[in-house]
């Protein structure tokens, strides 16, 4: 039965483990918006088996971003007034390089 | 006062004042003027105590006016069960029902009174009421279902409109929203190198999109390394910057300048210089490049051009074509030369033929006067680059007939993949059935525009489309009025289209709701259709997931 209910779980969500170690926990639905996470979660790699992803080459505050911004293009998808996503000017350079590599 | 009321009470018998009238006649009728005082007083101090209970009151105001209706309905119905006890109601059930004064809600199977308030519902066949907290409750969920109705009406709305002006239905992608924010804070951006080629050229043609491409914004683009260059809108960046590409980019194989109105003699000629393997070369409004300018410019590339697109300018003359195809012709493996006004002579065009050999793209549309690009020209040039050819755009050339479809088309191109006849008013049906009935060479065009092409009919079409049906991806039949109802009925029992992915009919009148069904049907990956100006297009038409329906009237209201 706990067996079942962690299958079930596993399904539902995906574990994204940042550079320096924090983890994220988001459904699996919203990490699918990232083009990359989606051919890692499809494929027979580890990464599917076990729905947990470790991203060598984004830190923690830079992941935060970009799960914001997953859940804000999951929030607003096939609508007409989308309100801006705000990003730090700071954080565009790697943010940018970020998302190339998520392919968001 | 009390003690003169008190003197009055005990004198009264015996000592009385002066009198009026009115005091005799009010102490006859026992109205006593302590006693209103004793009244009043009363009064005041009720009121006062009322006021201090008050707001406990409020809170109950509701339940008290609901038990006022309670009483005021309980009243009525006594009365009336009073009036009916004389024998009017013979039968025992229903005046018992009547009497009683208790419901069940229909919502929450509770007992309670009902009153002129409780709400009539009818649920799973039967008739009933609600009670007092159901009433509410439903009360404002019919309120929000109201709103939510508007909101759902102003969304709607708001689709169509984004529909109409094209507006993509899509969240900007990360990568967009970063390198917008990063052209807006282009200066301090210099620090920053290591982006990716591709996400450069998209600041690039975001640059260029909002014309802030100047000569402070240029820089960020030029690396050492940089092979492909393309900016789609130059005319802020000037002479002595539009010089610095070649210093800062050696490498370079192709560049693409749009709009490069402020590049000069200078500027061509040193990419020719310095620029030792440029190849491409694409140039749109050029107009500042003299006619011994573009001579020397092609002498210098001399082979090594493979790739010439020039337009809009009107110095670019007879002469210069004509060094051009001396020079570099025979290398030429994509020539377009486009609203030339300085091209006049036929005899310029003429040779073409003879120094063209490889040529993949040829564009030459819309030439200075019809009569300079005719159909035999297009046939000697297709009998030597047929082999190789795969794109012909020959948009308002519009002294071409069907000759050249039967005689040079047909017969030279396997490989065409994309056609572009805009506006040739004299190809005809007998054309485009000759051309395309058992043209077994070629396996299907890809990309086809027939916008304004009015000599052609269902015929002609029907025999186009059941020869590229398998491949066409893009179709465009903008204004071919003479298009009827029947082909998109025969279409319909006879051909699918895989690929299609873009299909314009705006202005083919015949198109109709069950021409859009037809067409959602018989095109699996149709997206994009265009009908505008085709008023027999309604909401109505049925219309498969995912493809968008463009220009319809009731798209706007």
């Amino acid at each position: 039965m706990s067996d079942e209910e962690e299958d079930f779980d596993k399904e539902e969500f995906v574990t994204l483990i940042s550079s320096d170690g924090f983890k994220f926990i988001i459904s699996k639905e919203i990490a699918e918006v990232s083009g990359t996470l989606r051919n890692m979660l499809g494929t027979s790699f580890q990464e599917a088996e076990s729905n947990r992803i470790t991203l060598h080459e984004i830190d923690g505050v830079l992941m935060e971003k970009i799960i914001q911004y997953l859940h804000y293009n999951f929030q607003y998808k096939d609508q007409v007034d989308v309100p801006e996503f705000d990003i730090p000017t700071e954080m565009a350079l790697e943010l940018l390089v970020a998302a190339d590599f998520l392919d968001v | 006062m009390s003690r003169r009321k008190a003197d009055k009470k005990e004198n009264e018998p015996e000592v009385r004042g002066p009198n009026s009238a009115l005091t005799a006649f009010l102490r006859e009728q026992g109205i006593d003027a302590g006693a209103i005082r004793r009244r009043y007083e009363q009064s005041l101090l009720t009121e006062r105590n009322e006021q201090t209970s008050h707001l406990y009151e409020q809170e109950d105001e509701s339940f008290e006016e609901n038990e006022i209706i309670l009483a005021a309905i309980e009243k009525r119905r006594r009365k009336r069960a009073e009036a009916n006890a004389d024998g009017s109601y013979s039968d025992s059930s229903f005046s018992g029902d009547d009497l009683k004064d208790s419901h069940y809600c229909m919502n929450c199977d509770r007992e309670f009174r009902i009153t002129v308030y409780s709400k009539k519902v009818e649920k799973d066949g039967k008739v009933g009421y609600l009670c007092i907290k159901c009433t509410r409750f439903q009360i404002e969920q019919e309120g929000r279902k109201k709103k939510a109705a508007f909101e759902a009406r102003k969304k709607r709305k708001k689709l169509a409109s984004a529909l109409l002006n094209r507006q993509e239905l899509k969240i900007p992608s990360l990568q967009d929203i970063c390198i917008k924010l990063l052209s807006t804070h282009i200066d301090d951006v210099h620090a920053l190198g290591d982006i990716s080629v591709v996400s450069m050229n998209k600041i690039s043609r975001i640059l260029s999109k909002n014309r802030s491409l100047n000569n402070r914004t240029m820089m960020l683009f030029l690396d050492a390394t940089l092979k492909h260059l393309e900016f789609w809108d130059c005319s802020n960046i000037d002479m002595a910057y539009l010089d610095k590409i070649t210093t800062f980019c050696p490498k370079l194989e192709s560049i693409t300048l749009n709009m490069c109105g402020q590049l000069h003699n200078s500027n061509l000629i040193s990419f020719a210089q310095n620029l030792l393997s440029l190849n491409s070369v694409v140039l749109n409004g050029p107009f500042l490049i003299s006619e011994p300018t573009w001579i020397q410019f092609f002498e210098l590339m001399n082979e090594k051009l493979r790739l010439f697109h020039v337009s809009n300018t009107h110095r670019f003359s007879d002469q210069c074509l004509q060094s051009l195809l001396t020079n570099c012709g025979g290398r030429l493996e994509s020539l377009s030369l486009s609203r030339l006004d300085g091209l006049s002579s036929k005899a310029a065009y003429d040779v073409l033929p003879y120094h063209l050999k490889n040529l993949k793209l040829l564009d030459l549309s819309n030439p200075f006067k019809e009569n300079l690009i005719d159909d035999n020209l297009i046939i000697s040039i297709l009998s030597v680059n047929g082999g190789s050819i795969e794109t012909l755009l020959l948009d308002g050339c519009s002294g071409l007939t069907d000759l050249f479809l039967v005689k040079g088309v047909k017969k030279f191109c396997p490989f065409l993949k994309r056609i572009s006849l805009e506006s040739l008013d004299q190809v005809t049906d007998n054309g485009f059935t000759q051309l395309f009935d058992g043209w077994n060479i070629n396996s299907g065009l890809i990309e086809v525009n027939l916008k304004r092409c009015s000599g052609l009919t269902d015929r002609g079409l029907f025999t186009f489309l059941s020869h590229s049906a398998s491949s066409l991806v893009s179709l465009n039949l903008n204004s071919v009025y003479s298009l009827s109802r029947t082909l998109f009925e025969t279409l319909s029992r006879t051909l699918r289209f895989p690929l299609l992915t873009t299909l314009d009919l705006g202005f083919v009148r015949s198109v109709d709701d069950k021409a859009i069904a037809i067409l959602s049907r018989i095109c699996p990956k149709l997206k994009e259709l265009e009908v505008y100006g085709n008023n027999r297009c309604t909401q109505r038409a049925r219309i498969r997931r995912g493809l968008k329906v463009l220009g319809r009237q009731s798209d706007s209201i």
